[in-house]
Order: structure tokens, then sequence, then C-alpha cells
């Protein structure tokens, strides 16, 4: 037990990148809840026009340069949960700065 | 559980962008008032936990899978506002980088696992900010897992109906009804991790979990 931010975001970072980076290797790849409702109603084809997401380096979240073993998937899983962590912290940063500006000061722990 | 590209009419996608943009707006502005030097790593390592679990799916009835929502969790552990930030976060790079869920379809997605259980969470996390939660505020949260994923199941369906996106014999109750059976025991899994995780957090960073704890007496073991 550690009150102590960096041993927090190492170990919570170290958890999320296993999780993402191996264990969803072994995830069904069974459909999903909704995709399941979709083909049961005979509904699983797209009928508006949507919004085309930007060319990305991903498929299935697998890195594509790596193909599509578990390689590929490890890559995708870890760059999704790093991103994900460093625009939080990013977002938590500016706001804490906009509270510095207004004046309250906390006095967590140093480590 | 996220709405794919083409599934929702501009009306319903352009209604839920409105409302889930302003849930987002009102969480940033109000969440500073409570942000602690302590909470902004937990908020990130909560959001790229979330991010992966989300990324396993389990097996559930025949042929299905189901994956955690998560908001309900964060809702418990960081309170409505920041959950709901985390959660928009998590779905814009799923949207974006990775193609998991349709861009026009983010408001959708961002109200059905975002807004609305992190609402719910946010409803019972004065359980848990208590001394000690028992075997009644365990068995209310893992109702509350259940409930939070039924809650964004309904939603997805009554957008998709609305949208005319399922066969014209199909009712609204008879839409909500499938969806709703399929996702009860995708539910049951998000309750029994929510309570495992919730309880897990508490135990190591209570500090970083409360909205005020005590700077000072706080035991700490050499880091």
């Amino acid at each position: 037990m550690t009150t102590c931010n960096r041993a927090t975001i190492l170990a919570g970072a170290g958890v999320a990148v296993i999780v993402a980076g191996i264990v969803s290797y072994f995830a069904s790849a069974n459909p999903d809840g909704l995709e399941k409702f979709q083909q049961d109603f005979g509904a699983d084809r797209p009928v508006h026009k949507g919004i085309e997401a930007p060319p990305m380096a991903f498929k299935e979240y697998h890195l594509k340069w790596l193909g599509e073993g578990f390689w590929a998937n490890a890559a995708g899983g870890v760059i999704g949960a790093l991103a994900v962590l460093g625009i939080l912290l990013g977002i938590g940063w500016l706001m804490r700065r906009r509270r510095a500006a207004a004046g309250t000061q906390s006095q967590a722990p140093r480590c | 559980m996220h709405i794919s590209s083409g599934f929702l009419s501009p009306p319903v996608w352009g209604t839920m962008a409105a409302v889930s943009g302003a849930a987002l707006a009102v969480s940033l502005a109000g969440a500073p008032k409570r942000l602690d030097e302590r909470r902004v790593p937990l908020m990130g390592v909560m959001g790229a936990f979330v991010f992966a679990a989300q990324m396993v799916n389990f097996p559930i009835l025949a042929g299905t899978s189901g994956h955690l929502g998560g908001g309900f969790l964060l809702g418990i552990l960081l309170g409505t506002p920041l959950g709901i930030i985390v959660m928009g976060s998590i779905l814009v790079v799923q949207s974006l980088l990775f193609q998991d869920g349709g861009v026009e379809a983010l408001g959708a997605n961002i109200f059905a696992m975002g807004v609305m259980p992190c609402l719910l969470g946010g409803a019972v996390r004065w359980l848990w900010t208590r001394q000690k939660p028992g075997l009644l505020v365990q068995a209310v949260t893992f109702a509350g897992g259940i409930v939070s994923v039924l809650a964004g199941a309904t939603a997805v369906a009554v957008l998709l109906w609305w949208s005319g996106s399922l066969p014209a014999q199909v009712t609204l109750p008879g839409a909500i009804g499938v969806m709703d059976f399929i996702h009860l025991w995708i539910g049951v899994v998000e309750g029994l991790v929510t309570v495992a995780v919730a309880r897990f957090v508490l135990a190591v960073r209570r500090d970083a979990v409360l909205d005020a704890a005590p700077q000072t007496g706080v035991k700490r073991e050499a880091a």
C-alpha cells in the first residue's frame, strides 16, 4: 500500500498493458451482444450514410504491419492503453493547472 | 456494445451528439473543483484499465460474447463527471484510432456506455466512501452493475429502432426485450468485476478515491 502517485501510474499501466497486450489475445471471437442482436434481426448491414474514420494503422485492434497474430494484437492493445493513459493524464494536468490558477493548493505527499 | 457506422440516422446521432457533448461540457466545467492531485493518476490508470478490459471479450450464451463496460466502475471510483470524461476519452480513441464504433455514433456510444453508467455509478459512490463496504454495499453494487449494462443496452435498442435500422415488423418492446436478455448475462459479469475492482482499488489507494482524504496522518509504507 502506498499513496505514491508514480507507483500508482506504473502499477496501473503495467496491469493495463498486460490485459490489453496479452490477455486480450485469448478473448472470445464470438460476435458481441450488439452484433448478435443485429444478426438475429438480420439487421447487420449499414442502412445510413455514416462518417468514415480516418485511415489508421490498426484493423480490429491489430497493428497492420505486424499481420494478424499475437504481436499485432499486443502492439494494438499496448498502444491503445497507453494512448488513453496519456490523454487522460494530459487532460488532468490541464484541469489541475486551471485549478492552481484559481488559487487552490493541494499538499499531496511527494515521492 | 459499440454502435458501428451507418446504423444511426442523422437526426438520431445528431441528437445524441448534442446530449453527450453537453454532458462532457458540464463534466469538464464541474470536475476541476474536485480534482485532487492524487485523482489524476487514478483517472489515467483506470482509463487505461477499462480500455484494456474492453478488449477482453468473454463468451456468454451460445455463440455470443460480451465485454466490460466500465462506466459504472468509473462512476464509483472517480465520481460521475470524471467518469464521463474518462469514458469519452476511451470511446474517442476506440472510434478514431481503432474504428471500433462509428464516428457519427460517438455521441450515442458515449451516452450508452459513459453518461448513463457513470450517473448510476456516481449514485452509489457514497456507499463506497464510507468506512468499510459490507456485504450489502457489494450486493447493491453487483445489482447496479447489471442495471447499468441494461440501461445502456436499452438505449442502444431504442436508438437503432428510432433510426429505422431494424426490420419494420420489430416492435420497440420486442427489440428492447431481445437486447436486454442478451445483455443481462454481460451485466452479471459487469457487476462481479465492478465489485472486485472497486474493492481492490479502495484497498490500495483509498486516499485517491475519496474526495477529501486528510493529507496528514496517512500511513505510508516506504515507497
